[in-house]
């Protein structure tokens, strides 16, 4: 584990992502990892509210323009997320709040896949005009309509998102080691 | 004048509770990031509306949520007065906190402006309505303000004194 965590670290990329003395190196990836997850979780955060609120029928089909948002904001995050663990990888993988973090963003983007899915089957079903909708967004079709209760997925999904974005933050008062050589006995 | 506030600032009970509790500021700082995500979430996924995306869903529709971003945007100013009377050096002199003010006033007055002289049109429009070019041009500084304004919030650290 030492030796993987310190040949990361020691990478030329690693390298370059943590020490480069510009505010377009390490502070733009952070900045970009808080604008993801104000994409990502904001618009989903947004998109519960509406359903918690008694979305109309047929409407939620059309948030599925909105949704484009919330994906592109997941992958800044995954992108600039790699690169921050890239660059103090022995800080996060030695931190078990990283691995709650993790997985707390893969449930909440499976419950976001539902919820997306949920309204694109239920928009089909109101309205025939979508049904050329591609089935990536339309997901399991009708059968699924019936599969669960929209809001309450609605509601894991802002408590998933409040609850990913607090032990992120965490992170930064959670970490036991910096850098691998600290892991030395 | 920035000193005497300062010292002031340092010896408020704030203060005291913001750097004695060890667990004061990072629980003020997940606040303030789930406020965050509140605010551009629900005020953003309004500007995008008006700039064309969802274009099925009428903008009153989405007005609702704004509450919610009002709310968080209370939370984000609460947390972040901790912040300030926690550390007020690390703020008063740093350059990137200057930003993040100037475009959280000019935010201020882009909300002040389109509720006086567009909100009411806005939220005529129903579902498939094109808002009018002045609103997409609302929707267009607000997005770049709020963006302005976080890109400003993870400089702090960059810029510190």
């Amino acid at each position: 584990m030492i030796d993987l965590l310190t040949f990361l670290e020691n990478n030329e990329l690693s390298v370059f992502i943590r020490e480069w003395p510009s505010v377009f190196g390490f502070p733009t990836i952070l900045f970009l990892h808080t604008l993801g997850l104000a994409m990502v979780a904001g618009v989903s955060i947004a998109v519960d509210l509406w359903i918690l609120r008694g979305a109309p029928a047929g409407a939620p089909l059309h948030l599925l323009g909105l949704t484009r948002t919330m994906w592109l904001g997941f992958g800044i995050n995954l992108v600039s997320g790699i690169a921050l663990l890239l660059a103090y990888p022995a800080k996060a993988l030695t931190n078990p709040v990283f691995y709650l973090k993790m997985a707390l963003v893969l449930v909440a983007v499976y419950v976001a896949v539902r919820i997306n899915r949920e309204i694109a089957a239920r928009g089909r079903k109101l309205h025939p005009a979508f049904a050329a909708l591609p089935p990536s967004m339309a997901g399991g079709g009708e059968a699924l309509t019936m599969a669960f209760d929209t809001r309450r997925w609605a509601l894991v999904s802002l408590s998933l998102w409040g609850a990913a974005t607090i032990t992120g933050r965490l992170l930064a008062y959670t970490y036991n080691v910096l850098f691998a050589y600290e892991l030395t006995p | 004048m920035i000193r005497e506030v300062i010292h002031w600032l340092t010896h408020t009970p704030v203060n005291h509770l913001v750097m004695d509790y060890r667990w004061t500021w990072p629980t003020a700082e997940s606040l303030h990031f789930c406020a965050l995500a509140l605010m551009v979430g629900t005020v953003g996924t309004f500007d995008l509306r008006l700039l064309g995306l969802g274009k099925g869903i009428a903008p009153a529709t989405l007005h609702y949520s704004i509450r919610f971003g009002v709310a968080g945007f209370i939370v984000s100013v609460i947390t972040g007065a901790l912040f300030i009377f926690g550390q007020p050096d690390q703020y008063f002199y740093n350059n990137a906190f200057k930003v993040k003010v100037v475009c959280l006033l000019l935010l201020g007055l882009n909300v002040c402006a389109f509720y006086a002289l567009e909100a009411r049109q806005v939220l005529r429009l129903g579902p498939g309505d094109d808002a009018p070019p002045r609103a997409k041009a609302f929707a267009i500084i607000s997005l770049t303000l709020l963006v302005a304004i976080m890109c400003a919030g993870r400089m702090l650290t960059f810029y510190r004194p």
